[in-house]
C-alpha cells in the first residue's frame, strides 16, 4: 500500500525498555508531524499492522513472519550479539536435562528461538512446552522443570537459579550470527527515505540517552540502574546491518524448516527503491502448501486471490490425505439444542433471538428438553450440542444443575456453550472465565463449541455484533477452557462485512493460538445465511466461495487436525463435494424435530444419507465422537 | 492405463478408448479428473458458459410407456392427475411471457394414444403464430418413433411433417442408457437405442439438428455409461448433427426405481467431467441445472460443462421426481449463478448463435465477495 506522502505514517511500537532508545523522540517535533506513535504489548502492536491500523511497527520477527511480505527497516533493530539477559532458560539442573519448560506463550519470537536452541542442544529432542504467565512460569521451576523467563522478570532472577541458558549466547554460539529479535516492519511502500532517516536520527539520540533510560526505568521497576545501563549499552544491539540480517535470515530459515514460522526472506525498504520485490511463482506456493508448509498471511491471502478452485482443491486435498491418509471421513450423531431463544446481543445477521418477554421466547423445560436427549439416545447418538442466547436471568447454579441432570439421566457427550455464552456467566455472576469453565466443567461440561467466532477481526465484529465479545475475548475463552483440558471446535462465518484479508487473518488468529494449546479439534466455516432456512435463489450461495475458503482453512491451519464440511449451510451435494477440497469430516447428522417424532427412519435415512456420500466421494465413513475417536470400523 | 497417461493422450489430442472411459469414472480422485476436462473445455470454449432463455412445456402426461425411472407420466387418459392440454392452454405460456420472450419453447411429453398427428402440427403453428421467430425445440426422438409407428410413417415423414409446421430441433431426452441390459429392464416398451439413434440420424440428414442425454445412477454401470457416450461418438463422427450433451440424474422419488439413492453430486461432476473428456466431437456439453441443482452446476462448469441450459420457468419432471431445484430461474439469477463460478455468461439461441455477452464479474472468481449480494439486504455495508 502506498501511503500519500502528506499524510502521517502511522507507527506502533512495543513499549518495552529496550525499544526506548529507539522511540524516544517520536512522539515529539520534528518527527511527530510526520509519525503519528502507538505504543503497545508485542501481539497487539503486530495485529495493528495486520489489520492495517497501523503501516509500520517496531514488532517481534516472528510476527513479521506470521504476517509475511513485510519489509524492514535497515540500520534499527532490537538484538543481540552474545548474552542478551531479558531471555534466559532457568532450571535447577543442566538445562539439556530438563523434561519440562514453562514458557510465556505471547512472546512468540523467543518461543521460536528457545525451541530451535533446544532442539539443537538436545539432538532433536524437546522438552515437554507448557504455557503459563511469566511469573507462574518462575514458580513453577524445580527439580525438571524449567523455563523461559523474558523482559523484566529475566534481569530479575539473573542470580536465582544455578543453571542458566542465555538465549542470546546460545544462538551465537550455534550460529556464529547475532540475533534481531525485533524490527521497524511494515507494508511495501509505506516508508520513504526520508522517513527511515528520521527513524535512523531517532535512534542515534536515543542511543545518548541511554543512561537516562536506564535510570527512570531502575525507578519504576527497582532494578539496579547499573544494570540496567549495562543492560542497553552492551548486551542489546541496536544495529541491523548484513550481519544482522544473516542472523535473522538463518532464524527465519529454521524456524521455517521446524514448521514454526512460515518461510520468510529479510527485505529492506531501501532495497525494494532500487528494484520490485521478486514475487515467486504461484505453482511455487502451491506446491509448498500442499506440501503443508507454513503460510504466511500475505501468502494466504496470495492463494486466496490468485490460484484456480483446482489449484486451492488439489493442495487442500493433498494436505488432507497426509493427515488422513487412511481415506476416512468421520461424522457424529449428535443434536444441537437451543436451550433458550432469548438473548440480549441482538447481532444484526441473527434471525433466531427473541427479547426476553417477547410472545416466542422460551426456555427449554426438562421434560421438553429430556424427550429431546431421549431421542437422541435411542438414535443411538453420542453428543448433545447445547447453545442457547444469552438469557440475563439464568444462573450458573441453572446451568450447573441442568449438566448434572443430563449427565446422569442420559449419559451424553456435553459439547455446550459458546464462548460467548460463557463471558456471559463471568459477566452475570462477576466471575473469571477460568472459574466459570472450572464450575460447569466440574458439573459435566465436556467441550466447547466453537459457535460465534464469525470473523476474529474487532472492526468486523463491530460492524455485525456491536454487542457481542471481541476477538480477544473469545480467543481468551478458548485458550482458557484448553488449558483446562477442554478441546474445542474453531469457526468462520464470512461474507458479511469482511474482506479476503479479514478472513485470512481469522484463520491466523486461530493458528497462533492452537500453536499455544493444541486444543482445537476442527475447522469449520460457512457463509452468512441471510435468511434461516431458505435458500431460494439460485446463485445466490456463493459455492465457488465456500469451497475456496473451506481449501484455504486447510491451508492455512497447518496445525489444525480436522475440517469439517459444512452441508447443513451449503447443502449435501456441496458438502460432498467440499470432502474433495480438504474436508476430512462431514459434521452431523441432521435431527429434524418434527419428522423424527413421527417416523423413526429418518435418522437412518441421514446417517445412511451421510455414509453414501462419503463412500460416493470415495472415502470409507466411520461415526465419531467430539474427539474424533472412530466409533465404528470405517467402511 | 493410468491417469497420467490418459492426460497424455489428452493433451496429444488423441481419441479415448472405452477403457480409458472406465479408467476415468472409476478413478478415486474426482477434482484431478475434472481439472483434465476443464483443460479441454477451456480449449473449446475458455471462459464462456452458454445459457438461453426458454420455456419448457409438458403438453401431456399421458403415456403408454412403463418406464421404471419415470414419476411424471400417467399412463391413461382419466387416470388421476393426468392431464393433457388444450391447444389454447400451451399457447398461453407463451402469450402470457411475450413482455419478456424466451427464444425457445421446449417441450416434451408423454406418448399418447388417442391424440391426432395434426395434435401436434397445429401445436407448433400456433406457437409460430404468437411469435414467428420462436425457435420450437420439441420431442424427443422417443416421441417421433412412437408418432412414426402410431400414425404409420417413416421416421423421415413424421420430422418432414413436423418441420413444415414449425419443428427447429429436437431435444436430447429419451436416451436413457442404451446398453439393452439396462435399457430392457428400465424402459423396455419404447425406443431401443438403435431406434433413438436412427431418429437423431435422420434429423440430421434433414439438417434437424439435435441434442443428447444419458440418465445415469440407477442401475448402469460405469461400462454402460462408457458404451452409450460412445454410441453417440459413434454417431457424431457421421452425422455431425449434435449440439449438446447433457447427462441426466436420476431421481428416485416417486417411481419405479425409489428404493434407489439418487447419485451424488460427486457423481454428477464425474460424469460431466468423463463426458467431455469422452465425447470429443461434440462441441456444448450442458450441466442442467434443473438435473444437478443450481450450486453443483457451478461447480461443474469447472468440471467440462460449458452450459448450463436455460431459464426453464416451469420444469415438472424432475419436480415429480422430487428434485430441490427451483422450476424456473430468471436471467439475471443465471448471469450471476456464471458469473460466481468465475465464467463469462453468453446469452444464446438454440443454436448458440451469441445473442449477448455478459460481462464478466467485476471481480475475479476469487474475490467475489458475498457482501455484495447477501449483506447488502440486512445490514448496512461500512467502506
Amino acid at each position: 500500500m502506498n501511503v500519500v506522502n502528506d499524510a502521517r505514517v502511522r507507527l506502533a511500537s512495543v513499549g518495552y525498555l529496550n525499544a526506548r532508545p529507539l522511540i524516544e523522540g517520536l512522539d515529539r517535533e520534528p518527527a511527530s508531524a510526520r509519525f503519528q506513535l502507538d505504543c503497545s504489548i508485542p501481539a497487539e502492536v503486530a495485529r495493528r499492522v495486520a489489520e492495517d491500523e497501523a503501516d509500520v511497527a517496531l514488532m517481534p520477527v516472528a510476527a513479521a513472519a506470521a504476517i509475511g511480505d513485510l519489509r524492514m527497516v535497515r540500520g534499527c533493530a532490537i538484538g543481540a550479539g552474545g548474552p542478551v539477559r531479558s531471555v534466559d532458560i532457568v532450571g535447577e539442573r543442566p538445562i539439556e536435562e530438563l523434561e519440562e519448560v514453562a514458557i510465556d506463550l505471547s512472546s512468540r519470537t523467543s518461543v521460536v528461538l528457545a525451541r530451535l536452541v533446544l532442539r539443537a542442544r538436545r539432538g532433536g529432542k524437546e522438552p515437554r512446552l507448557v504455557g503459563m504467565p511469566p511469573r507462574e512460569a518462575i514458580r513453577h521451576v524445580g527439580g525438571a522443570r524449567g523455563a523461559l523467563v523474558i523482559g523484566d522478570a529475566a534481569l530479575e532472577i539473573e542470580q536465582r537459579f544455578p543453571y542458566l541458558l542465555d538465549l542470546g549466547q546460545a544462538w551465537k554460539e550455534l550460529t556464529g550470527l547475532p540475533f534481531v529479535f525485533a524490527a521497524w516492519c511494515g507494508r511495501p511502500g509505506a516508508l520513504t527515505a526520508d522517513d527511515e532517516a528520521v527513524l535512523s536520527r531517532a535512534k542515534a539520540a536515543g542511543l545518548k540517552r541511554r543512561a537516562a533510560i536506564a535510570a527512570e526505568h531502575a525507578e519504576r521497576s527497582g532494578l539496579p540502574v547499573a544494570s540496567l545501563w549495562a543492560y542497553l549499552e552492551e548486551a542489546i544491539r541496536y544495529d541491523f546491518g548484513d550481519e544482522e540480517r544473516r542472523g535473522l535470515q538463518r532464524f527465519y530459515d529454521d524456524a521455517a524448516a521446524a514448521g514454526l514460522l512460515p518461510r520468510a526472506q529479510v527485505r529492506f525498504y531501501d532495497e525494494d527503491r532500487r528494484a520490485p520485490a521478486p514475487l515467486p511463482a504461484l505453482d511455487t506456493l502451491l506446491a509448498r502448501a500442499a506440501d503443508g508448509e507454513r503460510l504466511s498471511a500475505a501468502e494466504g491471502e496470495r492463494l486466496g486471490a490468485e490460484a484456480s478452485l483446482f489449484d486451492l482443491g488439489l493442495a487442500a486435498d493433498a494436505v488432507r490425505r497426509r493427515k488422513h491418509p487412511d481415506g476416512v471421513v468421520t461424522y457424529i450423531v449428535d443434536r444441537n439444542v437451543n436451550y433458550t431463544n432469548v438473548c440480549t446481543t441482538s447481532c444484526r445477521f441473527c434471525a433466531f433471538y427473541r427479547p426476553l418477554g417477547h410472545a416466542e421466547a422460551y426456555v427449554l423445560s426438562r421434560e421438553e428438553l429430556g424427550k429431546k436427549l431421549q431421542e437422541v439416545v435411542d438414535a443411538g447418538g453420542v453428543q448433545i450440542l447445547l447453545q442457547g442466547g444469552l438469557h440475563p436471568e439464568l444462573r450458573i447454579e441453572w446451568y450447573e444443575d441442568l449438566f448434572r441432570w443430563m449427565k446422569r439421566e442420559y449419559h451424553l457427550g456435553l459439547h455446550a456453550l459458546s464462548p460467548e455464552e460463557i463471558l456471559h456467566i463471568a459477566r452475570l455472576e462477576g466471575l473469571t472465565v477460568p472459574a466459570v469453565l472450572e464450575r460447569l466443567h466440574a458439573a459435566g461440561l465436556d467441550s466447547v463449541p466453537g459457535g460465534g467466532a464469525e470473523i476474529l477481526v474487532d472492526r468486523v465484529r463491530r460492524t455485525i455484533a456491536k454487542a457481542k465479545c471481541t476477538s480477544d475475548e473469545w480467543l481468551g475463552v478458548m485458550r482458557a477452557a484448553h488449558h483446562m483440558g477442554l478441546r474445542s471446535s474453531a469457526t468462520m462465518m464470512y461474507g458479511t462485512v469482511d474482506t479476503p484479508a479479514d478472513r485470512i487473518l481469522h484463520l491466523l488468529k486461530i493458528r497462533e493460538l492452537q500453536d499455544e494449546t493444541g486444543g482445537f479439534t476442527a475447522f469449520f466455516c460457512w457463509d452468512f445465511q441471510h435468511e434461516r432456512g431458505t435458500r431460494i435463489e439460485a446463485g445466490d450461495h456463493g459455492t465457488m466461495l465456500y469451497l475456496r475458503q473451506q481449501a484455504l482453512g486447510r491451508l492455512m491451519l497447518d496445525n489444525v487436525s480436522h475440517v469439517g464440511a459444512s452441508w447443513v449451510t451449503q447443502g449435501p451435494e456441496v458438502g460432498q463435494v467440499a470432502l474433495r477440497f480438504g474436508a476430512d469430516d462431514f459434521g452431523s447428522v441432521m435431527f429434524e424435530e418434527n419428522v423424527v417424532s413421527s417416523a423413526g427412519t429418518t435418522f437412518c435415512m441421514n446417517a445412511q444419507g451421510m455414509e453414501t456420500r462419503i463412500r460416493a466421494a470415495g472415502f470409507k465413513a466411520t461415526r465419531r465422537n467430539v474427539h474424533y475417536d472412530w466409533l465404528t470400523p470405517p467402511a | 492405463m493410468t491417469l497420467d497417461a490418459i492426460r497424455d493422450k489428452v493433451e496429444r489430442g488423441e481419441r479415448l478408448t472405452y477403457d480409458d472411459g472406465v479408467t476415468l469414472f472409476r478413478h478415486p480422485d474426482v477434482v484431478a479428473v475434472g481439472l483434465l476436462a476443464n483443460q479441454v473445455r477451456e480449449k473449446l470454449h475458455g471462459d464462456r458458459a452458454y445459457f438461453n432463455r426458454n420455456m419448457r412445456i409438458e403438453v401431456t402426461n399421458v403415456c403408454v410407456a412403463s418406464c421404471l425411472f419415470c414419476s411424471f407420466a400417467k399412463l391413461e387418459e382419466g387416470s388421476p392427475g393426468a392431464h393433457t392440454m388444450k391447444h389454447e392452454e400451451a399457447w398461453r405460456e407463451l402469450e402470457a411471457r411475450m413482455d419478456d420472450p424466451p427464444s425457445e419453447v421446449h417441450i416434451v411429453n408423454g406418448l399418447h394414444p388417442g391424440l391426432p398427428f395434426s395434435y401436434y402440427e397445429e401445436l407448433l403453428r400456433g406457437f409460430k403464430r404468437i411469435k414467428a421467430d420462436i425457435h420450437m425445440k420439441c420431442f424427443t426422438a422417443v416421441e417421433i418413433h412412437f408418432f412414426a409407428q402410431h400414425y404409420g410413417m417413416t421416421h423421415r415423414e413424421v420430422l418432414e411433417r413436423l418441420r413444415t409446421a414449425g419443428l427447429d430441433s429436437l431435444p436430447g431426452g429419451g436416451a436413457e442408457i442404451f446398453h439393452p441390459e439396462v435399457r430392457t429392464r428400465i424402459s423396455h416398451d419404447k425406443a431401443t437405442a438403435d431406434e433413438y439413434l436412427a431418429v437423431h440420424k435422420v434429423a440430421h440428414e434433414l439438417g434437424i439438428r439435435t441434442n443428447a442425454t444419458m440418465l445415469y445412477g440407477h442401475i448402469e454401470t460405469f461400462e454402460h455409461r462408457v458404451d452409450h457416450l460412445l454410441r453417440l461418438r459413434a454417431l457424431q463422427d457421421e452425422t455431425r448433427g449434435l449440439q449438446a450433451f447433457i447427462p441426466l440424474a436420476f431421481h428416485p422419488d416417486g417411481n419405479g426405481m425409489r428404493n434407489l439413492p439418487a447419485p451424488t453430486a460427486i457423481d454428477a461432476l464425474r460424469t460431466v467431467a468423463v463426458s467431455r473428456l469422452l465425447l470429443d466431437n461434440v462441441s456444448h456439453l450442458k450441466a442442467y441445472w434443473v438435473s444437478m441443482t443450481p450450486e453443483v452446476a457451478q461447480i461443474a462448469l469447472r468440471f467440462g460443462a460449458d452450459d448450463v441450459d436455460g431459464t426453464i420457468v416451469h420444469e415438472t419432471i424432475y419436480r415429480a421426481a422430487g428434485s430441490r431445484s427451483p422450476s424456473g430461474l430468471t436471467v439475471e439469477s443465471l448471469v450471476r449463478l456464471i458469473q460466481e463460478a468465475g465464467r463469462v455468461p453468453v446469452e444464446r439461441d438454440t443454436l448458440y448463435n451469441v445473442v449477448r455477452e455478459h460481462p464478466r464479474a467485476t471481480l475475479p472468481e476469487a474475490a467475489l465477495k458475498v457482501r455484495d449480494r447477501k449483506a447488502s439486504r440486512h445490514l448496512e455495508v461500512v467502506s
